[in-house]
């Protein structure tokens, strides 16, 4: 039941994010996002009594719940961003739009959901957020949308590991955190030499 | 120990890339040449070869695409001595460059060492964002641009692997548990998948990703943008090295693939490859700079190794697969002093080299340029001889026989187009346009030399022997 609860709220702070038009109230989504995966890895590593994902949980919440999103403002401070970040998809659009994406997901997820065993259901949910986070990255014209569009994708895959099979080793889960650690340090890298060029 | 030794001059370039020493970068090449040592001891080893635990494991395959790519390492870090020569790049910037480059090599060892999928893909990544940096250490706004579009558009690629990596370890895991993550034994167990159907979605999905890393088709020209906006070593590193960390990826993964259900890779790999060709044959017939015009070839070639792969065609893959990796980057390089007196001079770019460095320099690259499209004795040659016999005889045993005669016969048409192509701009660099000065230096002849040696390597017969031991 609370697995169920959170990964509805998984979908939700997903599907509003896609609507935000101010930078910071997107990255609240993502870090609201995170926060939700963590717990979610946190309850499924409980339930099946998995250390790793229970560690793999923490540093969810530590890393992408609370130091990237961090990291995103301090860098949207520094580097002056653009905030009002207005969507290039308008809202009636997107508002057909969404629900197409998730009734086409289930759809396309549907044969693979009978070979997987327990929550079938949340690998379609895992599905569609990686279809609803590359439709975050092409809806917006600013590179820290799509920036969070990508880390969004991240916990889509997260997800979908956390769900279709029940916890990927922890050597990968570590390695995935390193690999995003160094994707935020090459941001870094790039933006310095935008100011640098302006 | 040798994982060590193999980690070590990536690790010892990137502390030297810290030193504002000026001579400092002459350390650089000479770190990349110490990686011969352990990969020259590797081949002696008896394989498979744990390198770390059942996580790194070197078997033939992969000692031969590590020993290639180092190769081309090594030509490239020759080729950067003299890179402020032909480019303006600040000190700064060439230090970080190296510094990223070390990052670079360090990932791209996982990646073709790995015998797990995760390992494989964190590899890849690493080797991807690094890349990034290389792309900007050129300072124009289309670089930014370029480098910005790549981290993205990468990043999709490298999501993509990992959401297939994901698919494929689920389908495996009721019966291998966490083990169902490497490679070798979910080869072992390819029959026994529970969710056949399941591993074949995630492998469709895996390999769009590499696909698309690799140039293929729909993202034929985001390669070739990156290449041109980027210096022309990132160019060469590109097609030398990561782009055999890719392959590699899809050779472990379509041979698992290829015992889950041959029919299934072979239709999906043909029609790809075939549309990718198809494409990118008439973005080559209308390239008009060295850089795309090579960036496009090596979509070509790259749609071609994994086309004879597939195809039962080992030994035609990896030759071509060593060939291309040579030539490429040996090309790439080469387009420093060719595009010396200006970007879209390919008329008479071939004209002006004085001395004897300025007469070896065009006839090697002379010797390339034909080599690339496969005339004899070019190691493609051989490897195109093979392959598509490998192809008529996988048509000669399908029930689609005539269907893929005729494919394969639309196949040989478009490489004609490419063919006609190249002569063509061959001839306008050698016979075309006005006679300019232009300087050759040392260090990027040396390079080309160790390229062309290493192409007439892979024609001796303890070459062939080697390759065709790789099944």
């Amino acid at each position: 039941m609370g697995v169920d609860f959170f990964i509805g709220l998984f979908l939700a702070t997903l599907i509003v994010s896609l609507f935000t038009s101010r930078l910071y109230r997107l990255i609240l989504w993502y870090s609201m996002n995170s926060l939700v995966l963590g717990i979610l890895a946190l309850l499924t590593g409980k339930a099946l009594d998995d250390k790793a994902m229970l560690i793999t949980g923490i540093a969810t919440l530590l890393i992408k719940a609370v130091g990237i999103p961090y990291l995103l403002k301090n860098f949207s401070e520094k580097f002056h961003f653009v905030r009002q970040i207005q969507p290039e998809i308008k809202v009636h659009y997107a508002i057909i739009l969404i629900p197409a994406i998730l009734v086409f997901t289930f759809y396309l997820s549907e044969p693979i959901t009978h070979m997987i065993n327990g929550n079938a259901n949340y690998v379609a949910v895992s599905i569609s957020s990686l279809f609803l986070s590359l439709l975050l990255m092409m809806e917006h014209r600013y590179v820290a949308p799509k920036i969070i569009g990508f880390l969004s994708m991240e916990n889509a895959l997260f997800l979908l590991g956390i769900t279709a099979t029940g916890g990927m080793p922890m050597l990968v889960e570590l390695g995935i955190f390193f690999d995003l650690l160094m994707a935020i340090v090459v941001m870094n890298l790039l933006f310095h030499k935008e100011e640098e060029h302006s | 120990m040798m994982l060590t030794l193999l980690v070590l001059p990536a690790l010892l370039m990137f502390i030297v890339s810290f030193f504002k020493y000026e001579k400092a970068k002459y350390f650089l090449p000479i770190s990349s040449f110490a990686i011969l040592l352990p990969i020259i001891k590797l081949f002696m080893l008896t394989k498979p070869y744990a390198l770390l635990g059942s996580f790194l494991v070197a078997d033939k395959l992969d000692t031969y695409i590590l020993l290639v790519s180092s190769l081309v390492g090594i030509g490239v870090t020759l080729a950067l001595l003299t890179l402020d020569k032909h480019v303006k790049v600040s000190a700064k910037a060439y230090r970080r460059f190296y510094r990223f480059f070390a990052i670079f090599w360090v990932g791209l060892t996982l990646s073709i060492l790995a015998n797990h999928m995760g390992i494989y893909w964190i590899g890849l990544e690493l080797a991807t964002l690094s890349t990034v940096y290389m792309i900007k250490t050129n300072h124009t706004r289309a670089a930014h641009k370029e480098a910005w579009n790549y981290m993205i558009a990468g990043a999709i690629a490298i999501s993509l692997v990992l959401f297939g990596i994901i698919l494929m370890y689920a389908s495996a895991k009721p019966i291998l548990g966490e083990d169902a993550m490497q490679f070798d034994l979910l080869l072992l167990h390819a029959k026994e998948i529970p969710s056949p159907f399941l591993f074949e979605m995630g492998f469709a999905i895996a390999t769009v990703g590499m696909f698309v890393k690799m140039g293929f088709f729909p993202m034929n020209l985001w390669l070739a943008n990156i290449e041109r906006a980027s210096f022309y070593p990132v160019a060469a590193l590109f097609s030398g090295i990561l782009e055999s960390a890719v392959v590699i990826g899809f050779f472990r993964f379509s041979q698992i693939a290829k015992e889950v259900n041959y029919a299934h890779l072979f239709g999906f790999v043909f029609v790809y490859t075939l549309l990718t060709i198809f494409i990118v044959s008439f973005l080559i017939f209308r390239a008009k700079d060295f850089m795309r015009l090579f960036s496009l070839s090596g979509v070509e070639h790259m749609a071609l190794i994994v086309l004879f792969w597939v195809s039962g065609g080992t030994f035609a893959a990896l030759l071509h697969f060593g060939a291309h990796a040579f030539l490429k980057p040996a090309l790439f390089l080469s387009t420093g002093v060719l595009e010396s007196r200006g970007k879209y001079r390919i008329a008479g770019a071939l004209r002006g080299y004085k001395g004897k460095k300025g007469q070896l320099f065009w006839v090697l690259v002379s010797l390339f340029l034909l080599a690339i499209i496969s005339l004899p004795p070019s190691p493609m040659f051989f490897s195109e001889l093979y392959g598509f016999g490998a192809m008529i005889k996988t048509a000669k045993q399908s029930d689609y026989m005539l269907e893929m005669i005729g494919a394969i016969l639309f196949l040989l048409i478009l490489l004609s187009v490419i063919f006609y192509r190249f002569v063509a701009i061959y001839q306008s660099m050698k016979y075309e346009g006005k006679e300019e000065e232009k300087k050759v230096y040392a260090s990027e002849l040396f390079a080309l030399i160790i390229f062309a040696l290493c192409l007439a390597a892979l024609l001796l017969p303890v070459s062939f022997v080697y390759l065709r031991s790789i099944t």
